[in-house]
């Protein structure tokens, strides 16, 4: 598609890189080339260089950020080590993960005027450019909110819009969907997929979200410890078991399901990305129906009279004041012993004040949340610790110690245990989340899911009957985010109550025995996770998205007589086996 | 609290102004004020500045946010002044007398405490009135236009954009710390307190290096400092009633400084 004699979009000449003050280098013997006009992901496990690579893209490495760049990176021919700022800028916009670092100013308006001033353009110039990406990005009529009072979806486009207004032709995302609800994603995508195909801007994406990869993109790039390890189309890669079995990135659903059917032997005719292909390989592979159709499917709810009831929320109002934002309205549930709960709903729904509610970090306005017994209204922040272990999002809001072992020891200390009681709790909750080896470490210095897996063990430390985690997985890649819900997983099996707030639905629907879904301060769903699952179209109003191997049953005729609503791949593949008369793949699971 | 720094979007005449007479009014009144050493004065400058809140229309329970942080200090302030300060009228006589005047709560002393409460209520009541009604970028402009060079400008309001950012991150990090049974920030003796103090303030000090290393990625890439000059979308212009005000806020500066040494 690119014409032979134009220089690519980008390209990297055997680069190798390493950050100031350090002799490690984080990049080595790069090459690389991105032509005009691509669409482009880059994959790979947190450690694999995705930030920096993205970063060298626009010249802010090394231009701004030093270190030692070795090789060259040529952005349409232009040497990044040799191009001012205000020349990168115009050829290369960069958006970030987190909105907060990236919007300075206060009005929609003057945060996409920023860069245009910058560039010392004519105001009627700017104006025009306001007015264009402002509808690009449909934020038209927004040009005087406060960039704060938007939600994640719109900040996001916010940034997009700021970066585009200075006519670049590359656009670089590094990880800026991670943190939205699935449908600040789509929102975000869309516009994207406009800026690629509409205006041939170059898109290069950062982010493991394969189910969207496989959707929209031309390519990825699978990058492992700063070099190439695969590059492909995605159906190239997606299809590559053995890349899949050496680094742990996640492939779309359907296409983990056509793995296993292939070791099972029975391969998909064509191997499926997407949930229409995996629907028409499995009509390819079970004919078209059989008849008997069961469509009534029987959800087993559990019984739980006599299990006695952790925590209970009734009537529960919040309003923040001074500014008198009613955020929960009037909600009740029960969450019993032993539970398994995911909290879910989009931004703003209300989910972190009732969390914040469950912990005594708030007091409700009206009704009542008793936890373990106590009223959180009148019990101490510090009391509460002893029932409920708090898991943050950011492992590094917390961290301070010099060693683990003295940070996981910090909540026993507070509660003035003996010694031996303290080093007991410490080896117990390193043992539980698998860091009994690094109890000398530095925290700061772990990768980033063992600083995850600290706080856990730091909870846990204070031995509480209820465990709650805030958005645990947020920044966490594929391996992360397994081995914390393993932990959580535990935790339940300990007979623990464990209650996980995430927007991270394959994750929900693996996990959690019931979800209560938020929308406007209220509760839209409480019901076991298949149930909610499989109303797709109410957990749509809490910009909720089924996970893609629930969507692909929801998909398949009635009378193929598979699970309408599978929670899992593995759900999905065994009733596929049961088809089979040889059932030899079936048990391996 | 809410934070002294935020933007409470609205159209009063104080958010019409332009920045630069807001800052000129900030440093000409605080520095007016701390002449000021008589009570009726200072009433008179404090209620201005209720006057002008109420003009730019902005929320009075965030201002007794403020003013109830206040208290405790204005009642050390009224301990500090009634035992230290020399005057002669003695209302109650001191247990133990340490020397002329001090120990004993005198008028003079009381009416000193006052003095500095309602300054400082005033100062309470002109900062957050002056950042609440203007933008950032404003703010950065009005500097440039006096004559600083644009990237201290910004550097300067970025810094202060920070600030909420901080404040809310650090009762993320206190919260945090408290659901880890931390219990002497609620209560507990002040070495408690001081020896919890690395598990606030590592995070956030962490946590601010890294937020700040982003947010310069994030304005180089959009050409922050290419140019020598720079365009402004928003142009700022003193008008008519900005010349009025800022005439008005010399005139008031010195008047309020030169009755109150007469009086």
């Amino acid at each position: 598609m690119n014409k032979n004699n134009e220089p690519p979009a980008i390209e990297f000449i055997d680069v190798s890189y390493r950050y100031p003050r350090s002799s490690r280098w984080v990049v080595t013997h790069l090459d690389l080339k991105i032509h005009k006009g691509e669409f482009v992901a880059i994959m790979g496990e947190n450690g694999a260089s995705k930030s920096t690579i993205c970063q060298m893209m626009n010249g802010i490495i090394p231009n701004s950020i030093g270190g030692r760049l070795v090789g060259q990176v040529l952005t349409h021919g232009l040497d990044t080590k040799e191009s001012g700022i205000a020349v990168l800028a115009t050829k290369v916009g960069i958006v970030l993960e987190d909105p907060e670092t990236q919007l300075f100013t206060t009005t929609v308006r003057s945060e996409v005027a920023f860069g245009p001033e910058n560039l010392n353009l004519e105001p009627d110039e700017i104006e025009e450019r306001i007015r264009w990406a402002l509808d690009i990005v449909r934020l038209s009529g927004f040009e005087e909110r406060m960039p704060s009072s938007l939600s994640g979806g719109q900040k996001q486009r916010l940034a997009i819009a700021a970066n585009i207004a200075m006519r670049p032709d590359i656009l670089v995302l590094d990880e800026a969907t991670s943190q939205l609800d699935p449908v600040g994603v789509e929102e975000v995508l869309s516009v994207v997929r406009e800026l690629n195909q509409k205006y041939g801007m170059t898109i290069i994406m950062a982010t493991d979200a394969s189910e969207m990869i496989a959707k929209l993109m031309d390519r990825v790039i699978v990058l492992n410890q700063g070099q190439l390890e695969a590059d492909g189309t995605p159906h190239q890669i997606f299809s590559n078991k053995t890349l899949f079995q050496k680094l742990m990135i996640r492939s779309p659903q359907v296409s983990q399901l056509a793995s296993q059917m292939e070791t099972a032997n029975h391969p998909f005719a064509s191997f499926p990305i997407t949930v229409d292909e995996a629907k028409k390989g499995i009509s390819e592979l079970l004919g078209t129906t059989n008849g008997s159709s069961n469509d009534e499917e029987s959800i087993n709810r559990p019984k739980r009279d006599h299990k006695q009831v952790a925590i209970q929320v009734e009537n529960l109002d919040y309003i923040y004041q001074p500014l008198n934002v009613h955020a929960v309205k009037g909600i009740s549930f029960n969450i019993y012993q032993g539970e398994f709960v995911a909290v879910i709903g989009q931004n703003g729904s209300g989910k972190t004040t009732v969390l914040k509610n469950l912990l005594g970090l708030l007091r409700p306005t009206s009704g009542t949340v008793m936890v373990c017994g106590q009223d959180t209204k009148t019990t101490a922040v510090a009391e509460m610790a002893r029932h409920v272990g708090f898991v943050l999002q950011n492992p590094d809001q917390q961290l301070f110690a010099d060693t683990v072992s003295e940070e996981v020891a910090f909540g026993p200390k507070n509660l003035g245990l003996e010694k031996s009681a303290i080093a007991e709790r410490v080896a117990t909750a390193l043992e539980l989340v698998g860091l009994e080896d690094k109890g000398e470490e530095f925290p700061p210095a772990l990768a980033k899911g063992d600083r995850a897996k600290v706080v856990i063990a730091s909870a846990l430390a204070l031995d509480p009957e209820v465990v709650i985690l805030d958005e645990p997985t947020t920044g966490q890649d594929y391996r992360g985010c397994h081995q914390i819900m393993q932990i959580a997983q535990s935790l339940h099996d300990q007979g623990r109550t464990v209650v996980f707030v995430t927007h991270h639905m394959a994750l929900v629907a693996e996990y959690a025995q019931r979800v209560i879904v938020l929308s406007g301060g209220k509760v839209l769903l409480d019901d076991v996770t298949e149930a909610v699952f499989s109303k797709p179209e109410v957990v749509r109003q809490a910009h909720i998205i089924p996970p893609q191997i629930t969507e692909l049953g929801q998909s398949l005729p009635i009378d193929y007589n598979l699970p309408r609503t599978p929670l899992t791949v593995d759900a999905m593949y065994q009733a596929i086996m049961n088809r089979f008369p040889d059932k030899a793949g079936a048990v391996s699971g | 609290m809410s934070s002294l720094i935020a933007y409470y979007p609205g159209n009063s005449l104080i958010h019409r102004l332009d920045p630069r007479v807001k800052i000129i009014f900030m440093v000409i009144i605080s520095t007016a004020l701390f002449m000021v050493n008589d009570i009726s004065v200072a009433l008179v400058v404090m209620l201005i500045m209720l006057a002008v809140w109420f003009i730019a229309r902005l929320p009075f329970s965030v201002l007794g946010g403020f003013i109830k942080v206040l208290v405790p200090i204005i009642g050390f302030l009224f301990i500090v002044q009634a035992i230290f300060y020399p005057g002669e009228t003695a209302l109650i006589k001191p247990l133990i007398p340490i020397g002329k005047g001090i120990g004993q709560v005198t008028l003079e002393g009381i009416l000193f405490a006052v003095l500095l409460s309602l300054r400082l209520i005033a100062m309470i009541i002109m900062f957050p009135m002056v950042s609440f009604t203007t933008p950032v970028q404003n703010f950065a402009l009005g500097m440039v236009k006096i004559g600083l060079p644009y990237t201290l400008a910004y550097t300067l309001t970025t810094a202060l954009n920070l600030v909420p950012i901080l404040q809310t991150e650090t009762s993320v990090i206190v919260d945090a710390q408290r659901l880890r049974a931390m219990q002497s920030f609620e209560k507990g003796k002040m070495i408690d307190k001081l020896k919890s103090y690395p598990a606030l303030v590592t995070p956030l000090v962490i946590g601010s290096m890294r937020r700040a290393q982003l947010m310069a990625v994030a304005m180089d890439s959009r050409a922050f400092g290419a140019t020598k000059s720079r365009t402004y979308l928003e142009d700022i212009s003193m008008r008519t009633v900005d010349w009025i005000i800022l005439i008005g806020t010399f005139v008031f500066a010195i008047a309020i400084v030169v009755v109150s040494s007469v009086l």
